[in-house]
């Protein structure tokens, strides 16, 4: 199920929020009803964890994670990481990494298997990545943006990239993570998909302003209902892909 | 609440305390006080300075290899909290200090054993050398000769 929310006014909401197949941070302080949209649509399955990175909300744009991990920029405080090793399940590892760009979200784009990164991120962290993530490391740019983890979002069914991705790197980047790709927006023509929306395998949550085209494009590249795409989405969503490419 | 470390002479930063630079490659640099932050912007070197710890541990004045300074480190993997571990860290801590404190009483001992018999046979040497500035006073002529005869003998015997 595709979800619209909006984090105090902002549509936004990938920058307050980290969704992974195991757990979901979430910004502190923010209002009851942000998080109840969370609760209500993981509460019984991941923990929703309250969390704060280097006293800042941007915990989304922050940190990057997978099912099996979490990463942290240095900047996290010693008591930030100790809540979030309290509160996640012993499986996930945690590090905190030693990295000059500390945009860990903005920089990562993963699911359980592949990475992509941006081209200056260093050796020593891509070795971090392939070990506490356990996923494969490419370095790679979207439509000729670096930050790789602000321009797409993907998940283990398929990935949404920037809609200006030409078809050549599309292909490319679908043959590296193995999962269909698509080019699209969210919140309304927002490019920044990677800000816009938040995916893990069986539930998405996108900004308020997005559009319901925008949301069966979601719903269906990311395969998030059981049942077929009737007959008409599926001709929507051709006549998009064909625009976009 | 984090206590840091001077860049320059590795000292306790309380927090409230101490200015902080951070450099556009984004290196982070704490100093303790003023005097601190002048000398780094006037570009010394802490090994340089002989008032820093960075200083002492180059120069072979204090403990830089031993298995205590492992404890006291930033470490980036956490441990999920724990009461007992908690518990047996905070006991651990006191004899550790306890520990670190009299490897370095040792350590002190050591660089200092030898100093005292050095300084003598510098002092003979030089006497034995300047011997004419003496003057004339015999007593003093013969309290001398009784000292260079002796380091003499330990010399041979130290030979033999």
């Amino acid at each position: 199920m595709a979800v619209r929310a909006q984090f105090e006014n902002s549509n936004d909401i990938g920058v307050f929020t980290r969704l992974t197949n195991s757990y979901c941070l979430v910004a502190i302080g923010g209002s009851e009803n942000f998080y109840s949209v969370f609760e209500g649509e993981l509460g019984d399955v991941i923990p929703v964890i309250h969390a704060s990175i280097a006293g800042t909300r941007i915990v989304g744009r922050l940190t990057v994670g997978n099912r099996k991990g979490l990463l942290v920029p240095n900047t996290t405080t010693d008591q930030e990481l100790q809540h979030l090793r309290n509160s996640l399940p012993d499986s996930v590892q945690i590090q905190r990494i030693e990295e000059r760009l500390s945009a860990l979200g903005n920089v990562i784009a993963c699911n359980d298997y592949v990475a992509l990164v941006h081209p200056d991120i260093d050796r020593e962290t891509q070795e971090i990545i392939r070990d506490v993530l356990g996923v494969e490391v490419f370095t790679q740019t979207i439509a000729g943006n670096v930050l790789v983890g602000s321009y797409c979002a993907i998940n283990n069914q398929g990935g949404l990239v920037h809609p200006r991705t030409s078809v050549q790197d599309q292909d490319e980047l679908s043959s590296l993570l193995q999962v269909p790709l698509v080019a699209g927006t969210i919140n309304r023509g927002s490019d920044v998909i990677g800000a816009g929306i938040v995916v893990n395998d069986w539930c998405a949550f996108a900004g308020l302003d997005s559009t319901s085209t925008e949301i069966s494009v979601v719903e269906n590249i990311f395969k998030l209902h059981d049942a077929q795409p009737t007959a008409i989405v599926k001709e929507m969503r051709d006549s998009l892909v064909d625009t976009y490419s | 609440m984090r206590l840091e470390k001077c860049y320059f002479c590795s000292s306790t930063i309380y927090p409230g305390h101490g200015t902080m630079f951070v450099r556009n490659d984004s290196k982070i640099f704490r100093f303790c006080r003023s005097k601190c932050h002048a000398a780094f912007k006037h570009k010394r070197n802490p090994r340089k300075v002989r008032w820093t710890k960075a200083f002492r541990k180059a120069a072979g004045k204090e403990m830089t290899i031993d298995s205590t300074f492992e404890f006291e480190k930033r470490r980036n993997v956490p441990v999920r909290y724990d009461r007992d571990l908690m518990d047996t860290t905070i006991k651990a801590m006191k004899r550790i200090s306890e520990i670190k404190a009299k490897r370095e009483r040792v350590f002190y001992k050591d660089r200092m054993s030898g100093n005292k018999e050095r300084e003598k046979a510098e002092n003979i040497r030089e006497i034995q050398k300047n011997i004419e500035l003496v003057g004339s006073s015999t007593k003093i002529k013969a309290q001398v000769a009784k000292i260079t005869e002796k380091s003499q003998q330990n010399a041979d015997m130290e030979i033999s």
